[in-house]
């Protein structure tokens, strides 16, 4: 299958700004892992950051969801610094995220997986739990009325299996649950690290599909996609960040990227780009 | 470390007369089970008994679809189960026969069903090592006799007093914990341990060495528990008294871990059990919901520190060393981490059987240490192992 | 200098060289080999039995005389047989929990302690008892500043040269190398066809057996032994390894020294001092592990997201 072989979906969005980094820089001791990157994205927005491995583009993601406080710079969500904030509150804020190494919660159910991911929007502590049993329990019942419907619009293979251990699924499936999760907790900006990477060509078109549904569905939702593979790169965002050590060397269409002499170096090397 | 036990969802199981028939046909026979434990005098006997038990534990457990329904049976007849427990535990010192070694053992038995409640909380849910819970049940101890001995304060205040004392120890045990790892932690939580168990050691107001002595007897609407029960002619000694308040107890910790279990505060446990990073990911605040797995340990150690002081109304450091905190650790371990009913049982299996095997008296430590080895390479996962979340009821 | 002064770091010394001979043996098997040996300080703690038995049995035989060549007999004697006795509990217990969740090993190695425990004072003849244990060296030498006792001057010797064997075993012969490369990683290691088993069988017996010197000589400087020594013991040496950074043989060092200065300055100067020396070391523990939740030297793991 060629990368030209997915409708592409470039209508233009002009949703207002949903997150923005500006300068961000990250010192790790005498390594800079990244430098002065500037990053945007708009409600209903897709942006697709690639980049050689060692790039930054998981420290990037890494600052943008407080897993790391940057050393420079700060990120703002809807206009809101999100500077010195942990990463369970940055969650809460509205930024989720799925991991390069699907991190489920192995030794319990699909359905927990995913009502856990509801946990910045529920409120239940250990004193309501304990005096207020009746409370406790609606909550936990609307979770998992609501987990089901997620899993449900996710993928209703999943849905069936609801009550098989997460640590059981296929990789295809540990993505998706995984991605299942991260919507559960009704974010603003879903940051998607190399979804397809363990995938064949059949599950990374599934992938591709299932995105795009997710899109439909939720029309003002942000992503976030660190990829290698192109043909996801070439069909799902509107825009696509170039990293290199580092830094930021191209932000624009696809098309119009992998055309950079400096891509294309960073890529092939120097000796290809003049070919 | 997973097995992937993968649980069909739950079917409509044919509902009340099969379910209630099941649920009192276990409880019968686990009360039966119990009694005769209690009572057996020969060695011959106690293993005989539990020859019996694992038999039909491990019958059971082979066959999933049993299981199955046995537990779909008890989630279904709810108020029942709830009823029959009631009843079975009132009634017990009556069955029991009066004999008050036995009671003895049930008390003793509760109080460590309870202590291992508590610490399941940390190392069954949040897989958080914790050496201190013995120190925890030491404080809730300590409290309780102080307030007792020299303020007067009834043995129902005290209860109360002691828990918040001991919950405060168990958010400062919790807060250095909080940037340790794995062995480290559990260094951090030993430390603690031995520093409570030297002070008590080693202050004169806890008495030193010779601990508190002369801790007067509870009361309840003038009815003192030294006094024995009657009812209708027949009486029972004074230890029934604190039997009930034991299984009192038993009854409060069990209802909150079931309570914690299936509430939020369960999930977030054992979610940053599994995956600490995702669990941040996904909005937990990982430290503080360890700290409040300390508390929670600690608030339920106390209350049974409580009734221990009154119970043996002499209790010394040595009631509550490291070794103490070891014990109970074992006993969630073999039960069964995460599982309410596996780690009761393996308190109460735990705690009685050196007890009946009075037989090997000096050998009992020894025998004790080889079951827990033995146990842990055979059976890993312990009597009852975690099971998978509910949703559908 | 004054007398009490040099007296106190003498103790200093020869404590803390005691502790790092029971420290090392759990650094190397938690830090090197990522093995939780809880019974390890029990293990340590049989030597002294040992010793004593052989001594007995030595003494008998050669009837009453070398007394010097009866005791350092029966020392190496126990040595060994702890070394094997370590080697042996690993391949019976212990290696059963290797791929186990960490809970489990934990809680096996402490029952193994408590087996061990149970087993010295039933199988030594009035095992419940304190025995007498000699003192490996008597005398004292005079200097300047004071007496300086022979057992401290021997004690800081045999463990500097302990640990000078042990990193040049480590660092220096093929054997070596294969424990290190089987503490970084087990799996890469096998591909290089470092056959595990071995690794863990040679960690165990150095593990063991320094623990077993140190047992020796914990028991010849207090002059007595007792059963149940292996659980401050080992609370001790793990403690310090743990201060010191698991796995940093150096760190252990460094902490067993820390606590031992905390022992000698609690024991001298502060009033009624011995009986809350445990207090203030176990302080110490949880201060460190505060600011440097891996231990004073130890790496803190960086998990990669």
């Amino acid at each position: 299958m060629s990368i030209d072989s997915h409708p592409t979906h470039h209508a233009a969005t002009a949703g207002p700004l949903v997150l923005e980094g500006r300068g961000l820089t990250m010192r790790f001791g005498g390594l800079t892992a990244v430098q002065g990157v500037d990053i945007h994205l708009a409600a209903g927005e897709v942006l697709g950051i690639i980049g050689p491995n060692g790039a930054g583009k998981s420290t990037l993601l890494n600052l943008l969801t407080g897993i790391y406080q940057p050393t420079e710079g700060e990120v703002l969500l809807q206009g809101r610094s999100l500077k010195g904030m942990a990463a369970h509150d940055i969650a809460g804020a509205g930024i989720a995220r799925t991991f390069q190494t699907s991190r489920l919660f192995g030794s319990l159910s699909v359905l927990d997986n995913v009502i856990i991911g509801m946990h910045a929007r529920t409120r239940c502590g250990v004193l309501t739990a304990l005096l207020r049993p009746a409370v406790s329990r609606a909550e936990m019942k609307r979770c998992a009325e609501r987990a089901c419907a997620l899993l449900q619009s996710v993928s209703s293979d999943l849905h069936q299996r609801r009550n098989v251990l997460a640590s059981s699924l296929p990789q295809a499936d540990r993505r998706r649950l995984e991605i299942a999760r991260a919507l559960a907790a009704e974010p603003r900006i879903v940051l998607l690290d190399e979804p397809s990477s363990g995938m064949d060509d059949r599950d990374t078109d599934a992938l591709i599909a299932d995105i795009q549904r997710l899109r439909e569905g939720n029309p003002a939702l942000g992503f976030i996609i660190i990829e290698h593979d192109m043909r996801l790169i070439a069909t799902l965002p509107h825009r696509v960040m170039v990293l290199d050590y580092g830094r930021k060397i191209g932000d624009d269409s696809f098309e119009a990227v992998r055309r950079l002499p400096r891509v294309q170096e960073a890529y092939l090397g120097r000796k290809a780009s003049h070919a | 470390m997973q097995t992937t036990t993968i649980q069909a969802p739950p079917q409509a199981a044919p509902r009340s007369a099969g379910s209630a028939a099941i649920v009192l046909g276990v409880a019968l026979a686990g009360a039966v089970l119990l009694r005769q434990f209690l009572l057996a005098e020969s060695w011959i006997t106690v293993l005989a008994l539990l020859a019996c038990f694992a038999v039909a534990l491990v019958a059971v457990q082979k066959r999933p679809l049993v299981e199955d329904r046995i537990v779909a049976a008890f989630g279904q007849c709810r108020p029942l189960a709830v009823g029959t427990g009631v009843v079975l535990a009132l009634v017990f010192p009556w069955v029991l026969g009066g004999d008050s070694y036995a009671m003895h053992l049930m008390i003793i038995a509760c109080l460590y069903a309870v202590l291992a409640l508590a610490l399941n909380f940390q190392l069954g849910s949040a897989n958080i090592p914790n050496f201190a819970t013995g120190a925890s049940y030491g404080i809730g101890a300590y409290a309780s006799a102080l307030l007792a001995i020299h303020f007067g304060v009834s043995f129902w205040i005290c209860l109360l007093v002691a828990a918040a004392v001991a919950t405060i120890f168990g958010f400062l045990l919790g807060l250095p914990s909080m940037r340790t790892r794995d062995s480290y932690q559990a260094l951090v939580t030993i430390a603690f341990g031995i520093v409570v168990h030297q002070l008590l050691m080693n202050l004169e107001w806890t008495g030193g060495a010779n601990g508190l002595v002369g801790i007067p007897s509870p009361t309840l609407f003038g009815h003192s528990f030294n006094d024995p029960i009657t009812l209708w002619g027949h009486s029972l000694p004074g230890q029934a008294n604190f039997y009930y308040v034991a299984v009192a107890l038993l009854g409060l910790a069990i209802v909150s871990a079931q309570r914690l279990h299936s509430s939020r505060v369960g999930l977030a446990w054992n979610a940053l059990r599994d995956d600490e990073i995702a669990a941040r990911a996904c909005g937990i605040n990982v430290t503080w919901f360890k700290v409040k797995a300390f508390a929670v340990d600690a608030f339920l150690a106390g209350f049974a520190g409580t009734v221990y002081a009154f119970y043996v109304s002499f209790i010394s450091p040595d009631n509550f060393t490291f070794l103490v905190s070891v014990t109970i650790m074992t006993l969630v371990i073999a039960g069964g981490m995460d599982n309410t009913l596996g780690v009761i049982v393996g308190a109460f299996l735990l705690t009685m059987l050196p007890e009946k095997l009075r037989a090997f008296s000096d050998y009992r430590i020894l025998f004790y240490g080889l079951v827990v080895i033995a146990f842990l390479i055979i059976r890993p996962r312990g009597i009852f192992p975690q099971r998978v979340r509910n949703h559908e009821h | 200098m004054h007398d009490a002064l040099f007296q106190q770091l003498i103790n200093w010394l020869t404590l803390g060289c005691i502790y790092s001979l029971l420290a090392l043996g759990f650094s190397l098997l938690f830090g090197v080999l990522q093995v939780i040996h809880f019974s390890h300080g029990d293990v340590a703690m049989v030597a002294p039995f040992i010793a004593l038995a052989a001594v007995q049995a030595l003494a008998a035989a050669l009837g009453g005389s070398a007394p010097w060549l009866v005791l350092g007999l029966a020392c190496l004697v126990a040595i060994a047989a702890v070394g094997g006795l370590g080697v042996a509990l690993d391949r019976l217990v212990i290696s059963r929990f290797r791929n186990a969740p960490a809970m489990m090993p934990l809680v096996a190695t402490v029952a193994l302690g408590i087996v061990i425990r149970e087993l010295i004072r039933h199988l030594y003849p009035q095992g419940s008892n304190p025995h007498a244990f000699p003192a490996i060296a008597q005398g004292a030498v005079p200097t300047p500043f004071g007496p300086l006792p022979l057992i401290s001057v021997v004690s800081v010797l045999v463990a500097v040269a302990l640990v000078g064997v042990l990193l040049y075993v480590l660092h220096h012969t093929p054997m070596g190398m294969r424990i290190r490369a089987v503490s970084q990683d087990r799996e890469t290691a096998r591909l290089f066809s470092i056959a595990p088993g071995p690794v863990f069988r040679n960690t165990f017996f150095i593990a063991s057996a320094t623990g077993a010197v140190g047992g020796i000589f914990l028991a010849s400087y207090a002059g007595v032994v007792r059963f149940d020594f292996g659980v401050q013991a080992g609370l001790i040496g793990f403690s310090a390894a743990v201060v010191g950074g698991l796995g940093r043989l150096g760190g252990a060092i460094v902490g067993s020294l820390l606590i031992a200065a905390i022992e000698t300055i609690v024991q001298g100067y502060v009033p009624n001092g011995t009986s809350y020396r445990l207090v203030f070391v176990f302080a110490l523990v949880i201060l460190v592990l505060i600011f440097r939740p891996a231990g004073l030297f130890g790496v803190q793991k960086m998990e990669k997201v």
